[in-house]
């Protein structure tokens, strides 16, 4: 499903990221990725959705060839991958209905298939009565909730998040991490990276650690192995 | 591209007019005063042109007939003069005809002409096929027999000509000027305009939208503030000459165009132009935006 080989990043400052990454994740699994800040998780993460190519190693998502990746085939490989972000990354001057319509309206689905798909996830994510707000005015917790429906809607086969509780309370924090759960129970594949030590230790995924640019423990059931 | 899809772009670009409100202003006023000085450049030119073109057409080759060409005779010389090279028209004014204007002209002076009988001589009025080769005509119109003297502004007419020449050129230099200075203030306030929206465009590549869908809206919006900038200074322009055509009054040469001919050469022009700097400023500006 995701397969990382060999894979070196290094930033045109001469900051190496990652350095030799190889990792292997099946569909259906649920992976955290853990690390101190700065040890590559973030790039680890935008390589698999292309915001980032490796400087050497060969990337696999789906069937795509990440680095191979034309320009053209770009969009539709972010297609097939929803991705969350900390920042939740809504358009603020959209209603929460059109955000998660957007993905949508991009691969040309039809007005019904939107209409269908949006109500659905909006249910799913606990929305369905804030559909004609605004992003601003609704809680961390809500505008995160957007943008896990945004990124469910195409029913991607695996969901990409990088640090989506960063910005929320504990309680919010469970929240996603429960739709994440359910997702998950559906057959998509959720690679997380995270900061949040209890949702790590409560749930006991499989835990991917990066130090320094390296993968220092993959752990079946793992925990989340740092004193923060 | 499906026609779905048009329709969602079209109404994209429309929502985003109104959602980008403040920047919509500003860039559809960059373009309309712009466009405005444009047209004003435009509608003045060619009014300069046309009263260089009323005056250059006034200049015309007077030539005397010698008393010694008989009225039988009259006829073979005006075919003579007409056949020169470079003859554009050719009128004949009679002796009888000249002293008959010259009276109108004294008006109570005309008794003078008493008794004189009549001393003006037979004329043929020559204009050139054109202005600069008016001097050339009289050349060859004073080497015809049964001439006797041939008038034709002669000092006058190379400066003049000289003029006309340098406010035309001098018209064309300055709108390309304006042009050069509108597509500047325009592409930067669009390049503003878009780069305020990165966001947008950046969320729109992360969910899997292609260059050409995002560009789609951009594209619309673009080609709408164009439209709605040329929209102001055409009818503006329009109906400050129609004012100055009717309540300016001037002397030939120096009329004004009408209205309607003005407006002809002059608003296609604006409404292109705004239309062309919209939709190319809007989709030159967001293609660095493009890569993410």
């Amino acid at each position: 499903m995701i397969e990382l080989q060999d894979v070196w990043k290094e930033y045109g400052n001469g900051t190496a990221a990652l350095s030799g990454v190889s990792v292997r994740i099946k569909q259906g699994e649920f992976v955290y990725v853990v690390g101190p800040s700065g040890a590559g998780k973030s790039t680890f993460i935008k390589l698999m959705y292309r915001e980032e190519r490796p400087t050497k190693g060969h990337i696999f998502v789906g069937g795509f060839n990440i680095e191979r990746l034309r320009e053209r085939q770009i969009p539709l490989m972010r297609r097939t991958i929803g991705v969350v972000f900390q920042d939740y990354k809504l358009l603020q001057k959209l209603t929460v209905w059109e955000n998660v319509a957007f993905a949508l309206e991009v691969i040309e689905a039809s007005r019904r298939t939107i209409h269908r798909r949006v109500e659905e996830v909006l249910d799913l994510v606990g929305l369905s009565e804030k559909a004609g707000m605004n992003p601003r005015e609704l809680s961390g917790g809500e505008q995160q909730r957007v943008g896990v429906a945004r990124a469910l809607v195409n029913k991607p086969s695996v969901i990409i998040a990088d640090e989506p509780t960063g910005n929320l309370d504990p309680d919010n924090s469970w929240g996603i991490l429960k739709l994440f759960e359910r997702v998950n129970d559906r057959g998509t594949t959720i690679v997380m990276a995270t900061h949040n030590r209890e949702l790590v230790n409560a749930t006991h995924k499989r835990v991917i650690a990066i130090e320094g640019g390296q993968i220092v423990r993959d752990q079946e059931r793992g925990d989340y192995g740092y004193e923060d | 591209m499906r026609i779905r899809t048009v329709g969602r772009h079209t109404r994209e670009g429309f929502k985003n007019l109104f959602r980008n409100g403040w920047m919509t202003f500003a860039a559809v006023s960059a373009v309309a005063v712009t466009l405005f000085i444009l047209g004003l450049s435009i509608a003045l030119s060619l009014n300069i042109q046309n009263v260089s073109l009323n005056i250059e057409n006034q200049l015309q080759v007077n030539a005397d007939v010698s008393d010694s060409v008989t009225a039988k005779e009259l006829p073979a010389l005006g075919k003579e003069l007409a056949h020169l090279p470079g003859v554009r028209s050719i009128t004949f004014v009679s002796k009888a005809d000249a002293l008959q204007k010259m009276k109108k002209i004294l008006q109570g002076n005309a008794s003078m002409f008493n008794g004189l009988g009549n001393p003006l001589p037979n004329e043929y009025v020559l204009q050139a096929a054109n202005p600069e080769m008016t001097s050339g005509l009289a050349k060859l119109v004073q080497h015809v027999k049964g001439i006797q003297n041939v008038q034709y502004g002669q000092s006058f007419i190379g400066k003049l000509l000289a003029v006309t020449a340098a406010v035309r050129d001098g018209a064309i230099v300055l709108i390309g000027l304006l042009l050069v200075m509108g597509i500047f203030l325009i592409s930067n306030t669009i390049k503003i305009t878009i780069f305020a929206r990165r966001r947008e465009i950046e969320i729109m590549k992360l969910v899997g939208a292609t260059d050409g869908f995002i560009r789609g809206p951009f594209f619309v919006e673009g080609t709408l503030m164009g439209l709605f900038g040329a929209a102001i200074p055409a009818f503006v322009l329009y109906e400050l000459y129609r004012w100055m055509f009717l309540n300016v009054t001037l002397f030939p040469p120096f009329s004004l165009l009408p209205t309607a001919y003005v407006a002809s050469r002059v608003l296609w022009v604006l409404i292109l132009c705004g239309v062309f700097i919209g939709a190319w400023g809007s989709i030159v500006s967001m293609r660095r935006f493009l890569r993410v």
